[in-house]
């Protein structure tokens, strides 16, 4: 599945929408993460298992939308936009939608022109 | 000595001594960073990087173009932290925040660069740059922030020039 956030996608045209897609999740951090990042922050630099955390949650709000895309049966997902929100302190929420859409290739020579 | 001076000293010292390692070692972890920032910028320098949904130039590649993510955390050390208490008694720019910020954008950009380059795209559409409140600074008001930046855009490959 070609997923982008852009409206179109290079290369191909957009034959028919098939609506929003979405996932999201919230995830919250465990203790032992908060003391390791409570001790970084003394002196500063990268809070490694923050930065996990969210590479994860990405990851699995994506794998949401996508499973949400294949049931329409979709080729692609344009215009992907992510949104973050806390709801209390050490949970966040990650929210990612897009629009589901059938694609075509685009023949070479009708691009150039 | 008496007990009472041992005391006190432990008392003023250990605060004092907390900001004083804070601030050298942030400088450290700073100037590192930026110093590593400049040098993988230079390898990623052909990569064309824009905020616009149009992909002009566009052609297409040996794959097809794909959404990239990256997303970094800092912490702002225990001295720029309280600096930036102290600062917000009296209102102005806080500059040691500004400081982090500029670098945890820089850092997300660069690895969306990375992650290109590695897949071979040459160039990078609409750059979108996100903050995530991760630790919920916003909500209880804690002193230090953890800057959480996330990033997304779509790589894609351009037409060489002619």
């Amino acid at each position: 599945m070609i997923v982008v956030n852009t409206e179109s996608v290079p290369g191909y045209q957009i034959t028919s929408v098939l609506g929003i897609v979405q996932g999201n999740v919230v995830r919250a951090k465990h203790v032992g993460r908060d003391i390791a990042a409570g001790l970084k922050n003394i002196v500063g630099g990268e809070l490694k298992g923050y930065t996990e955390l969210l590479t994860e949650s990405r990851r699995t709000a994506i794998e949401r939308m996508l499973s949400q895309a294949r049931e329409l049966q979709a080729d692609a997902i344009v215009n992907v936009r992510f949104s973050t929100s806390a709801v209390t302190q050490g949970a966040a929420e990650l929210y990612v939608y897009g629009t589901a859409v059938k694609i075509e290739p685009v023949v070479q020579a009708a691009m150039a022109t | 000595m008496d007990m009472e001076l041992i005391f006190g000293l432990f008392v003023v010292g250990l605060p004092v001594f907390m900001l004083a390692f804070a601030w050298a070692m942030g400088v450290w972890v700073t100037r590192r960073h930026e110093a590593d920032l400049a040098q993988r910028e230079l390898a990623v320098a052909h990569i064309l990087i824009h905020n616009s949904g149009r992909l002009q130039d566009a052609t297409t590649g040996p794959h097809p173009p794909m959404m990239i993510t990256s997303e970094v955390t800092l912490g702002v050390d225990h001295f720029r932290g309280f600096l930036g208490q102290w600062k917000s008694l009296f209102g102005g720019q806080v500059r040691s925040y500004q400081m982090v910020l500029d670098r945890a954008r820089r850092e997300v950009v660069m690895r969306m660069l990375e992650q290109a380059n590695e897949m071979g795209y040459t160039a990078l559409a609409n750059l979108r740059i996100d903050f995530a409140d991760i630790s919920g600074s916003a909500l209880t008001r804690r002193k230090a922030a953890d800057i959480s930046v996330l990033a997304t855009g779509t790589a894609y490959f351009v037409a060489p020039k002619s």
